[in-house]
């Protein structure tokens, strides 16, 4: 068919006006990375295994949330990517393996072969997978995790009937005395401000019977309940300065009035008995003194910017790291040996910022997790530092304060790399200049994974972490009766 | 077809020709960046010049991890710390050579070594060499290994050595081994050995 002149340079034009729009959208798509992490917000997810933040990023308008930083902790999680398809495969405690197939830009996907969806296209940036937040509870329930209660108020994902729904009892006397019952044992940070408490609930998954209550009191006027960025408060008003304290082993909080101020001299002197009010003030129960506990603080090393060793361009150290730690956890908590985890989610610790938590926590060892993709196998990693300071006893020096703890650490690492061995995992034990295992005023270990033999990608394999992971629970059980316990 | 739809298809050839051009831009813009880079990290200085001497080099492998001394023979300046820096461009050039068993990041170079009085040596690197070097704790370690042993083998005065990057201190070399510190020569003596 000819084409007059004209109608040649329409076609041109809109054949150009097309590549434009395809360049134009083009960067559009590469713009929608950088606006993800602008302003990325979290939710908290409560699960009888754990309790996590996932970052929420922004997608357009649409709020997304990443795969692997969902499921990860909820189980055992394996992706693939082929071109613009992720395929996974979940399975998590008591459920059977899920499979699960999605595409970039596509708004549904399958599930154990059933259509899915997904209220808005998924999204493939960087090798990992996202999925609209409000996809969440469907999804997981799909995946065999349920009950999920989605509360978006407060962006609390609570998982498995974990919810914690408390109860207040007014007891009216002089003073009056509130009693907050909780089922589990709960510890919130308390703020008091003239004439109010608030109760703020990080990680107990606290949800109120009435969001706002009031009483018809001299003391206590109401509480109040709100939710948000993926926490609960408790607000108690008063007419006088309250506060808090604790009973029955965290599972009772007593609101009452804060005691007045301290009597002048001239007021001491006057032979008074003791106001009444005084012997009606709630005696909290006596807390017994911290008892010494065996702790392992494992520290998925890196996070946030500092993604660590680009293992491959889509799998950075941070995740890989993440993930074994997670296994660690589960491995070490199947042993009967406290463990958590200095990292939950992908975020910046600084190195400094790590060992002052890692101390304050008073763990019995400390473990940090790094990947490489140099080399192969597994190497543990002791202290490294100069003999001189080995000097155990007082103060330690802030630089060298692990040297005191060599012999120990050496024990645990021995320990870990004869597990390695016996599980035919490649490995060797170093001594390596690394902070904050430096800094750690307690037996410390490093260990670093390389991939187990020529593919790189198999470092990620749910196989191949969890032999290390079991090495490693192996092999701090082994010790573990060499390692003191510490008051926290 | 009127006056009106040739005057927008017009407007449309324009709008679609400046995009065009704009895509062009910044590919081209993104390709002289990677090449400049790429040539500025390749900017090695010269070789230093003196007599032919034969020096020790620690040299690292990653897929083993093990430390291995070889003899070579280079140009040797007579001032004390142009030898330590002769000695470790030396290393360096080994490291940055294709194929290497412990690659270093390309363009990596000591642009200076203090000797002080007391013992100690302070190497100031290129930012290069922190910036590209291979992240990994075992990596890190047999580079700062393969440094002192090397200087130490070379000049048994050196007894503890810091690395420096650009002039100023860095926390770490990239991402794990310790870089605020001195190496004690004799510490890591022990731990050469165990990688030998």
């Amino acid at each position: 068919m000819a084409l007059s002149r004209p109608g040649r340079i329409a076609v041109a034009s809109m054949l150009l006006a097309f590549a434009g729009f395809l360049t134009f959208r083009s960067t559009q798509q590469a713009s929608l990375v950088f606006a993800q992490g602008s302003s990325p917000g979290l939710i908290a997810v409560f699960s009888p295994q754990s309790v996590y933040t996932v970052p929420v990023l922004q997608v357009g308008a649409q709020p997304y949330v990443g795969l692997m930083d969902l499921l990860e902790p909820l189980g055992s999680i394996e992706t693939r990517i082929n071109g613009k398809k992720l395929k996974l495969h979940f399975s998590s405690a008591g459920t059977r393996q899920q499979e699960g197939d999605f595409q970039e830009g596509k708004d549904n996907g399958k599930i154990g072969g059933d259509k899915f969806k997904l209220g808005a296209n998924f999204v493939l940036q960087n090798g990992r997978g996202y999925v609209p937040l409000s996809s969440v509870p469907e999804l997981l329930s799909r995946l065999g995790v349920k009950p999920v209660e989605y509360r978006p108020t407060s962006q609390r994902l609570l998982i498995g009937n974990v919810s914690e729904r408390y109860t207040a009892e007014l007891k009216k006397g002089t003073p009056s005395r509130l009693l907050l019952g909780f089922p589990a044992p709960v510890n919130p940070t308390i703020a008091t401000e003239p004439g109010r408490v608030r109760l703020t609930f990080k990680r107990d998954p606290v949800v109120a019977p009435t969001d706002r209550v009031k009483y018809d009191d001299p003391l206590i006027t109401g509480t109040t309940f709100s939710e948000h960025n993926g926490i609960a408060e408790l607000e108690i008003t008063g007419t006088a300065p309250l506060m808090a304290n604790f009973a029955d082993g965290g599972r009772t909080i007593i609101v009452t009035a804060a005691p007045g101020p301290p009597p002048t001299q001239a007021v001491q002197q006057l032979p008074v008995p003791a106001p009444q009010a005084a012997t009606a003030l709630p005696q909290p129960a006596p807390q017994p003194p911290p008892r010494p506990r065996f702790l392992v603080v494992i520290d998925p090393a890196h996070g946030g910017d500092d993604i660590g060793a680009a293992i491959t361009p889509q799998l950075p150290e941070k995740d890989v790291v993440l993930a074994l730690a997670r296994r660690v956890q589960h491995e070490l908590q199947a042993k009967g040996v406290a463990a958590s985890l200095l990292r939950t989610g992908d975020y910046a610790i600084s190195l400094d910022q790590r060992a002052i938590s890692i101390n304050a926590a008073r763990p019995a060892l400390y473990i940090v997790l790094h990947a490489a993709n140099t080399g192969n196998g597994v190497h543990v990693f002791t202290e490294m530092l100069p003999p001189e300071n080995t000097a155990a006893g007082g103060l330690l020096p802030w630089d060298t304060a692990q040297a005191a703890f060599s012999d120990l650490s050496g024990s645990v690492a021995g320990s870990i790399a004869a597990e390695l061995e016996s599980r035919k995992l490649p490995n060797a034990t170093l001594p390596a200049p690394l902070r904050p295992m430096n800094n750690v005023a307690a037996p410390a270990v490093a260990v670093e994974i390389a991939p187990p033999s020529g593919d790189i990608a198999d470092i990620a394999s749910a196989n191949y972490q969890t032999a290390v992971a079991q090495s490693i629970a192996a092999g701090v059980a082994a010790v573990r009766s060499k390692l003191p316990e510490v008051t926290p | 077809m009127t006056r009106r739809i040739v005057l927008m298809l017009t407007l449309l050839l324009v709008v679609a020709a400046a995009l065009g051009l704009y895509a062009w831009y910044l590919h081209r813009k993104v390709t002289g960046d990677e090449e400049r880079l790429r040539q500025e990290q390749q900017q090695v200085a010269s070789p230093a010049s003196g007599p032919q001497a034969t020096v020790t080099l620690y040299l690292a492998s990653d897929a083993n991890a093990t430390l291995s001394k070889k003899a070579i023979s280079i140009p040797l300046p007579a001032e004390r710390s142009e030898q330590a820096r002769a000695i470790l461009r030396a290393l360096f050039g080994t490291y940055l050579h294709s194929g290497s068993p412990h690659p270093i990041g390309a363009g990596a170079d000591v642009r200076d070594v203090y000797l002080l009085s007391d013992g100690s040596a302070v190497v100031d690197t290129n930012e290069a060499f922190a910036e590209a070097h291979p992240s990994g704790v075992l990596a890190e370690e047999l580079t700062i290994t393969s440094i002192v042993a090397t200087l130490n083998a070379n000049d048994p005065k050196i007894t503890r050595v810091k690395i420096i990057v650009n002039g100023a201190e860095r926390e770490t070399l990239a991402g794990h081994a310790d870089l605020r510190r001195f190496y004690g020569a004799s510490n890591v003596a022990q731990l050469a050995k165990e990688l030998q």
